[in-house]
């Protein structure tokens, strides 16, 4: 076992944060410069979400999808910060930059996405509607935001990879925001597919499930996707412990997904029948089989989760997978609509627009920025 | 302080929508988007098939989802019980929509449910989203009560047409189009109902005449499983009014 001082391979890593800053810095430029356009010149009614019953289209998806991301990654920095598993040292840091990143491109969305965000950030705090899960979730992600910034504030200024004690609050904001994002839909009594008690924990293994996927992938990345050059300590943790981590939360992932379907298939009650619709769909086999069977039998093979580009393929397939799945919960719980006669189709369609498209774009692309500029200039990918 | 309801006799509705024109026209509302719907219902195919029908205003809850889940607090409940929204604290969020189970609500920046888009042809300005050419007198809007033209980025329902309705005199049991002295304070469905299929009053009031009907002709609410508590009743002849699912439109 190589020492934890144990610097990296002579091999120079990092030189190509530039190049990664000016392409994220373009997917900002086309991606928000196109959703811009489209909601000063003609507004939101150029998504496609509707008053017959889809009321929370694409960009929603990419919300959560982004803040789920966030949390897990600091959930995962927090097994070094808080749990002391040495293991993660060489990418806490780089999992507390990703968090902030994701945050970023996420709630850059939603703002874009909401009636009227600037008020959200008074009327929120101030009018303590404490039975909303909303209410929480905004409040929670506003304490996240500012500890986590400090803690990252606390990494420029000293360079180092300490352990740090307001990780114990970052870990436990993190957690409880993918707790509260799941009781959001877990909560909707009257939406039968999202319903459950059981989804506030769906959220937290998908969530740390994403971390790890978007750690594998960022760190491959960071490498050049060189996994010769990957420092000794990290190669083994990733063909070691987070391996087998990555292995079981895709599992749990799938049994929990393959449960919801199975039993929304079988069950007779209104609103399940959207299953049948989401079954027949190309686009969720893809996901089901490419992006959770896959990229489970590629970590848990001796052989495969060893190899770079199979560690690369699975952290890839499981985040395209994600948004899907995302995607899927969030679509599927509004296509059939409540109460709105039978001239309404019984399963309403629904495709993102390009504008909504476009906000995918930016968050991507935001995200990558924060991360490649942090890298660059902020010392990200520093370690001593 | 009364507790506005409503009570839709279904025998007696022939479902010709008067209401809800007559909402469209009180609530500035666009068209296709309307606070008082009739859902019409067809069941089975030629020769053997049914047409029904159901009123639907929002069912102003005891106990609202809605109100609930507003992170803003911004759909809030009156004293007297109705359900309304304050648009200068409504964020757009759509969780209100989400969570009501009649599907009561509606957001002003959607794609327009009737084209073309008449918000084009008649633009509004500053506050207003747009400029109905049969909107309400200026002096019945109230932002924080969402009465008036529907702003952009916000939500809107039904509001038991409070701009009227908070204006009845004091401990009175019923408003009816009926009587001279209520007419002016009942909302709009209700005065325009020509089969007079819609009564609305105080059902605190043991006098009044929709609890006279809820008792006598075996009022029920829908989806009493959700524990909302609606406070419109459906007479239907002392059976449950038949609201088919999706899937019984299936052939």
């Amino acid at each position: 076992m190589a020492s934890m001082t144990e610097t990296a391979p002579a091999v120079e890593r990092g030189n190509h944060f530039q190049m990664h800053l000016i392409v994220a810095l373009a997917l900002v430029a086309i991606g928000g410069g196109y959703a811009l356009f489209e909601l000063l010149q003609y507004g939101k009614v150029q998504f496609n979400t509707t008053n017959y019953g889809i009321f929370w289209g694409f960009p929603i998806v990419v919300y959560d999808y982004f803040l789920l991301t966030s949390t897990g990654l600091a959930m995962v920095a927090a097994l070094y910060h808080v749990f002391g598993l040495e293991e993660f040292k060489f990418v806490a840091k780089r999992c507390l930059w990703l968090a902030l990143a994701g945050l970023m491109g996420g709630v850059a969305v939603l703002f874009l996405e909401l009636g009227n965000p600037w008020i959200a950030l008074w009327a929120t705090p101030l009018n303590m509607q404490t039975s909303s899960p909303l209410f929480w979730k905004v409040l929670l992600v506003g304490a996240y935001t500012a500890l986590l910034a400090i803690v990252l504030l606390g990494t420029i200024v000293n360079r180092d990879d300490r352990r740090n004690p307001l990780m114990y609050a970052v870990g436990l904001l993190a957690l409880l925001i993918t707790l509260a994002a799941g009781s959001v839909y877990g909560m909707m009594a009257m939406r039968p597919v999202w319903f459950g008690g059981q989804l506030p924990v769906v959220f937290l293994i998908e969530s740390f499930m994403g971390a790890l996927a978007f750690t594998v992938f960022f760190t491959h990345l960071k490498n050049g996707f060189n996994h010769d050059t990957m420092r000794p300590q990290t190669r083994a943790l990733f063909e070691g412990t987070l391996a087998n981590m990555f292995a079981i939360s895709i599992a749990l992932h799938f049994i929990l997904h393959a449960g919801r379907v199975v039993t929304g298939l079988w069950s007779n009650a209104e609103g399940f029948q959207v299953w049948g619709h989401i079954v027949a769909s190309p686009l969720f086999h893809f996901s089901m089989w490419g992006c959770i069977a896959l990229p489970f039998v590629l970590m848990l093979l001796p052989a495969t989760r060893r190899n770079g580009m199979a560690q690369i393929l699975a952290a890839a397939l499981v985040m395209i997978g994600l948004l899907i799945s995302r995607y899927e919960f969030i679509i599927g719980g509004q296509q059939v609509t409540l109460f709105k006669g039978s001239w309404s189709p019984e399963i309403l369609s629904y495709s993102p627009s390009i504008g909504e498209w476009a906000l995918l774009v930016l968050a991507v692309g935001i995200a990558n920025a924060v991360y490649a500029f942090a890298a660059w200039k902020l010392g990200a990918e520093e370690h001593r | 302080m009364p507790k506005w309801g409503m009570v839709i006799d279904l025998e007696t509705c022939t479902g010709c929508q008067a209401c809800t024109t007559a909402c469209a026209m009180e609530n500035n509302r666009l068209p296709g988007e309307n606070w008082q719907d009739v859902l019409f219902y067809s069941e089975g195919s030629y020769p053997n098939m049914k047409l029904s029908w159901l009123p639907r205003p929002c069912m102003q809850c005891e106990n609202p989802s809605c109100v609930s889940v507003c992170p803003t607090r911004a759909t809030y409940q009156t004293e007297d019980g109705v359900v309304l929204v304050d648009w200068n604290k409504c964020i757009g969020c759509k969780y209100c929509m989400v969570a009501c189970p009649y599907g009561v609500r509606f957001y002003m920046d959607e794609k327009p449910v009737v084209e073309p888009d008449i918000r084009a042809a008649f633009p509004g300005e500053g506050q207003r989203s747009w400029n109905p050419p049969f909107r309400m007198p200026d002096e019945y809007e109230d932002p924080s009560k969402g009465i008036g033209i529907q702003p952009k980025g916000v939500v809107s329902k039904c509001t038991f047409c409070y701009h009227k309705v908070s204006q009845a005199p004091e401990g009175v049991a019923d408003l009816d189009e009926a009587n001279p002295e209520t007419r002016e304070f009942t909302p709009a469905c209700v005065r325009v109902c020509a089969p007079k299929a819609r009564f609305f009053g105080d059902l605190d009031n043991p006098e009044s005449k929709v609890n006279e009907l809820i008792a006598e002709k075996g009022g029920v609410r829908l989806k009493e499983e959700t524990g909302n508590k609606p406070k419109v009743y459906y007479l239907s002849g002392g059976g449950a009014p038949v609201v088919p699912g999706k899937r019984s439109t299936r052939s």
